[in-house]
């Protein structure tokens, strides 16, 4: 078979195929490796590269998922290092006391009496749950440095995350009493496995490296393709829309902190059990600088990049250098060079990083290996793809109204009012609307309609007055609690998340049905994968509603999308939260009067169906077609309302939208 | 001493230092008016001004080992030393704009901020090549006089630097208060796009408020040169973490505000590090950083809101 | 009214895109010397970009905007403003944090080296004496009305040729906008062309000599001022039909 049939098998494949065969393959490869290489110097490097992969994979959590820079990551590899460090080490020698009395049956401490003194607690815990509890100490410090970071814009919080990271080495090197300071810990002692001690050599860090770092691998993978993975994406795409799609991004940032700084404490317990010993200067800033090269060096939020990132740079630092530096003093040799004679290339690394940050930035933002997206082509008449009228609207979920209806309207707006400066968005605004209706706000430029969308949705809060939903206060409410409730919005200048693909939008519109946690993402039980099934149904119900516009184009990232396609999709990711009452912002903007049409026939079946719509437009021949009733704002002032005939005729209305005849001719 | 003395003493040391972190507060403050970056780089050119200083002086044929001058010939050394080192590492600064910065500009996100990492370990590490990792003796060019007021004492090299920093100071002040291209650059930092409508050239804007922020950097490494009386490589990281924290403190964007973060930060070191311990330095000005980052991003003077995430 | 004066701008069947977003679908317009044109239209009409386009914020993806003959669709803002052309704005666009006289003080940034700025500021204090009274109060502690008076008078400062006005009624009580609109009826009588993009067509058709009213990025009426106040078309075009 020839290179490019074999090629064009394996573009064929789908990526659960090709993973099914490429790991078995690599995980083959990295068992043989060391068994097949005669230099144990080799192996040595190749174990060490392990924790670079672990602390990019870590890294790639917070930075590349979730879109928050860390600059101090390597703090987090200083505490899983220490952390192990002092357990395992004689640094610490507190006074025995009963209370370690288990920990000694345990095995994980012992007591030392010497002639005349107190006796004091010797620990020597074992590296197995040493890693767990690493993992978990570290999970912590993550939440409390990301804490303060919050509310930050992108370069403040990396900041912040910079500062964390320099605390770190300076506590580390000032607090003698915990880690013997500028000199580091040493003597700290090795794994031992069922009673075969690691000791010095690297064979056996070799092949727990490599089950580490398949491990940091299948979670990386498994979060990336969950209800957390998305969630993380769609805050890093657009935090405002995630949270207008239910997805809480304080709970979320903070786990992005806590999963990266875990596997990054992981890699530091690994590190220090093979080095045995733990210096402040192994955690400074330059080592999270190295940590974001690999990261930027392979593609943010790339799996299968910043893994092979960040074998390059091991290898780089500890092989590729010193063998080019070979063959830099033979030139200098050849031309006679003094200095090339003399040049160490590894004091260079740094430079290396410098010039790899600045070029990448500059040339290849997206990476040398970014994540390989499978976009399936298209045939003509898809592509071609006409709007048409009358298509059966069907959602297994909505209900169309009971008669008689609830005792209370869906949504109770009372004098609400908000201030922007001295201008007044929303003044004392009532508006009162019953499930099953379809009510358009209109109103000229800057009348205050929008305003009205984000102080029900909780983007903003009112200055006063109430906003009930369904019978609750929702005023002020955070966005994603108001989502939960039932009420769904698109926005007048269309958010999505721009890098996801038109299923991962609507994936994320599901957020707040589905229940998966970290631990169900990573494991996948029964109970998560039906929920996932279900959840790609419902997207693919949703998208049948479009026709064949927006379902060929299922895995196309949305930035690819013509601009009505894109409407499209915001409101098909809106209605994928099921909600009772859905917000459209200027839906049909953009598009041309046939589309306009085909829209406003799909809203009037949404009605149909149960779901109450409020409709900003201004086309407003369409609005008056479709309304049950129009509400007219002027200056945040409510100035008519009622049946779209008699609005449309009302003085005031024409008076607010073409301006007041002038008193002189 | 007393206690009281100590103190004096140590405010006129903190009044001294905090020029120099003003002088380096406010180029980097000026950059980020104008176009919203945090340019890490910024104090690898003040660490690169302090070797550029070394060769300039050289050149004139002071070494470490020269004695101090004074009178007519320290005057004109002053005054070609900083001249010199100024133009040269305001032109760094141009050309980091040009080369590196200008591509990402319109990069959203925190692209630019990591070029600007990427700058600054270039530059360090160009100089740790060229000059090695041990610390460079800066010539003593101003001679050692002190002088007692009440019971602390001032030296001559206080009071140059002082003076040097507050010419500085006044002479931009000047210029962005004053003059039309001053208040070009004011227009442009506020309102970019209605500084274009004025026909205002923003692009040239830039590489100005670049040439002049990292002048100043130069300035301010002259001062560290003269005053500690050494360099190395490594200096850009402390200094520049203190000169950042006075740009955040002051209100990031604002020209007054880096000069009054810059004071107080200086006062926080030499008080700092007097009654709680040299080393905890760092702890104490990061946590400041941190602090003011979280609940007041403005800062003390600052007008531009930081926009949130 | 000054009808038939030279050709100062032209707008020849120019296209614009948002991204795959079609914004103007080939409008001209034609501006003469000593005009009031007043361009029309509502929400996404397209009038704003119209602005945007002729200070070179905006390339056309296709079609020529011309000025005194000269195509300028391709030329840097600060060039297009050097050669007459004074914007006002879309919500003033004042630099808040400088003094209203150092706000006119940029409005003349294009000829700071030539003579008679000091006529001309006398000139912007004698249309509106407020700004005189207030010269030294920074422009973002006025009030809405009061900037836009220092918007109006930071573009005459270089007593530009065609003086582009970016919805100037925005955000005003009606009782200003006639100030407002009576200042530019003013403004026109001292022999500066107006082209004005608004919203508030009875305002701006009542000082206009013509207009041109934008519906979804096309032309689709166009008139003198009396021809397009009595079309019952008008409207139809912001209300929708009857």
């Amino acid at each position: 078979m020839t290179v490019r049939a074999l090629a064009d098998r394996w573009r064929g494949l789908t990526v659960a195929r090709r993973r099914q065969i490429l790991a078995p393959v690599l995980l083959g490869v990295g068992i043989l490796f060391p068994l097949v290489t005669s230099n144990a110097g080799n192996v040595d490097a190749a174990a060490n590269a392990f924790t670079y992969v672990l602390l990019a994979l870590g890294l790639n959590i917070v930075v590349g998922f979730a879109g928050l820079l860390d600059l101090g990551y390597a703090a987090f590899f200083a505490i899983g290092a220490y952390g192990y460090g002092i357990a395992a080490s004689g640094q610490l020698r507190p006074e025995w006391s009963n209370l370690w009395a288990p920990l000694e049956w345990a095995g994980q401490v012992s007591r030392l009496a010497m002639p005349g003194q107190p006796a004091t607690v010797q620990f020597h815990f074992s590296f197995w749950p040493m890693l767990a509890v690493s993992a978990i100490i570290c999970a912590i410090f993550g939440m409390l440095f990301g804490a303060p970071t919050l509310r930050l814009r992108g370069d403040y919080l990396a900041i912040v995350t910079l500062g964390f990271g320099e605390i770190v080495p300076v506590v580390a090197r000032n607090w003698e009493g915990l880690t013997n300071g500028a000199q580091g810990l040493g003597g700290i002692r090795t794994p031992k496995l069922f009673g075969f001690d690691f000791g010095f050599s690297p064979y056996p860090y070799y092949f727990l490296g490599l089950a580490l770092a398949a491990v940091g691998v299948w979670i990386s993978i498994r979060l990336q393709e969950s209800r957390v993975g998305r969630a993380w994406m769609a805050i890093r795409e657009d935090e405002l829309a995630a949270g207008a799609m239910g997805v809480n991004h304080v709970h979320y940032k903070l786990l992005a902190f806590a999963m990266g700084a875990a596997v990054g404490g992981l890699g530091g317990t690994f590190y220090v059990a093979k080095l045995t010993t733990a210096t402040p200067d192994m955690f400074t800033f330059p080592v999270s600088v190295m940590v974001l090269v690999m990261v930027v060096l392979g593609g943010l939020g790339s799996i299968r990049g910043v893994v092979l990132a960040a074998l390059f740079v091991a290898f780089l630092q500890s092989v590729i250098l010193q063998d080019l530096t070979q063959y830099v003093h033979v030139l200098g040799r050849v031309v006679g060079s003094p200095f090339l004679q003399r040049v160490e290339l590894i004091t260079s690394l740094e430079l290396i990083f410098g010039l790899i940050l600045v070029l990448m930035m500059i040339f290849r933002r997206e990476g040398l290996w970014p994540a390989v997206r499978r976009v399936s082509a298209l045939t003509r008449e898809q592509q071609a793809a006409a709007p048409a009228r009358g298509a059966a609207v069907k959602l297994s979920w909505a209900h169309p109204p009971v008669a008689g209806g609830s005792a209370h309207p869906l949504l109770q707006l009372e004098r609400l009012s908000k201030q922007f400066g001295g201008l007044s968005a929303a003044s004392d605004i009532n508006l009162t609307v019953h499930a099953g209706e379809l009510v358009s706000i209109i109103g000229p430029n800057g009348s205050g309609k929008t305003t009205l969308f984000n102080l029900i949705t909780g983007l903003i809060r009112p200055d006063a007055g109430n906003i009930r939903f369904d019978g609750q206060d929702i005023a002020g409410r955070p966005s994603h609690e108001i989502v939960a409730h039932g009420v769904a919005r698109t926005f007048q200048n269309i958010r999505l998340f721009n890098n996801l693909s038109v299923l991962e939008n609507l994936l994320v519109g599901e957020h707040v049905r589905l229940e998966a946690s970290v631990l169900g993402a990573i494991f996948r039980p029964p109970r998560v994968r039906a929920e996932e099934r279900r959840a790609v149904s419902s997207a693919l119900e949703v998208l049948e509603i479009f026709g064949n516009r927006l379902l060929p184009r299922l895995d196309h990232p949305v930035y690819g999308l013509s601009y009505a396609n894109r409407r499209r999709t915001e409101i098909a990711r809106a209605i994928m939260t099921r909600p009772k009452l859905l917000l459209l912002d200027e839906p049909a903007a953009g598009m041309n009067p046939v589309e306009t049409l085909e829209l406003m026939d799909l809203i009037k079946a949404l009605r149909d169906l149960g779901i109450t719509v409020i409709l900003i437009e201004h086309k407003l021949d369409v609005v008056m077609d479709v309304s049950d009733r129009v509400v007219v704002l002027d200056h945040g002032v409510k100035i008519a309302e009622g049946a779209p005939a008699q609005v449309r005729s009302d003085e005031r209305v024409i008076e607010a939208y073409l301006g007041r005849r002038r008193r002189t001719a | 001493m007393s206690a009281f003395d100590v103190l004096f003493q140590q405010v006129i040391n903190g009044l001294a230092l905090g020029m120099m972190y003003a002088l380096l507060a406010l180029g980097f403050t000026m950059v980020y008016g104008i176009i919203e970056l945090i340019n890490f780089s910024h104090f690898s050119v003040f660490m690169t001004g302090t070797f550029v200083g070394l060769v300039v002086l050289s050149l004139l044929g002071v070494t470490p080992g020269s004695a101090s001058l004074t009178g007519v010939p320290l005057v004109g050394i002053l005054v070609v030393l900083f001249a010199v080192t100024m133009a040269t590492t305001g032109l760094l600064g141009v050309l980091i704009e040009r080369i590196c910065l200008r591509p990402v500009r319109h990069v959203s996100g925190t692209a630019p901020m990591i070029t600007t990492i990427g700058i600054a370990f270039i530059l360090i590490n160009l100089v740790l090549l060229t000059w090695g990792p041990q610390a460079q003796r800066f010539p003593q060019l101003l001679p050692n006089w002190r002088w007692t007021i009440g019971g602390a004492e001032v030296t001559f090299k206080q009071v140059v630097l002082f003076a040097v920093a507050l010419i500085l100071m006044i002479g931009l002040s000047h210029l962005v208060r004053r003059t039309t291209l001053g208040k070009a650059m004011r227009a442009t930092a506020q309102d970019a796009d209605a500084a274009r409508m004025m026909g205002i050239d923003v692009d040239r804007v830039v590489v100005l408020t670049f040439f002049l922020g990292s002048a100043l950097a130069g300035a301010g490494s002259l001062f560290f040169g003269l005053y500690y009386g050494f360099t190395g490589y490594y200096i850009g990281y402390t200094t520049g973490l203190r000169a950042f924290t006075s740009a955040v403190l002051g209100g990031i964007g604002s020209i007054p505000g880096a000069v009054l973060g810059g004071v107080f930060i200086g006062l926080t070191q030499s008080l700092g590090g007097q009654f709680i311990g040299v080393k905890w330095t760092d702890v104490i000005i990061f946590s400041i950083l941190i602090f003011v980052m979280v609940f007041r991003p403005n800062g003390l003077l600052g007008a531009q809101t930081p926009r949130r995430a | 009214m000054r009808p038939g004066g030279q050709l100062l701008l032209e707008f020849r069947n120019v296209h614009t895109h948002y991204g795959s977003l079609h914004v103007l679908k080939g409008v001209s317009y034609e501006i003469h010397e000593g005009e009031i044109v007043s361009l029309l239209g509502g929400n996404a009409s397209g009038k704003s970009t119209t602005m945007k386009t002729v200070l070179g914020l905006v390339r056309p993806t296709e079609g020529t905007v011309s000025f005194r003959g000269e195509p300028i669709h391709a030329l840097r803002t600060s060039e297009i403003v050097k050669r007459g052309i004074a914007p006002v704005p879309e919500g003033r666009r004042v630099f808040p944090r400088m003094t209203i006289l150092e706000n006119l003080e940029m409005g003349r940034y294009t000829r700071r080296t030539e003579p008679g700025g000091d006529e001309e500021l006398e000139r912007v204090f004698s249309l509106f004496p407020v700004l005189r009274e207030r010269r030294h109060q920074l422009a973002g502690t006025m009030s809405g009305g009061e900037q836009q008076m220092l918007a109006i008078g930071r573009a005459l400062m270089t007593r530009p040729a065609l003086l582009c006005m970016d919805e100037p009624s925005m955000g005003l009580a009606p009782r200003l906008v006639e100030e407002v609109f009576d200042i530019i009826r003013a403004i026109n009588e001292q022999g500066t062309t107006i082209f004005v993009i608004e919203q508030n067509v009875n305002m701006a058709l009542s000082i206009a000599h013509r207009g041109y009213v934008l519906q979804m990025g096309e032309v689709v009426l166009n008139g003198t001022a009396q021809e397009l106040l009595e079309n019952p078309l008008i409207q139809k075009a912001y209300l929708g039909g009857t």
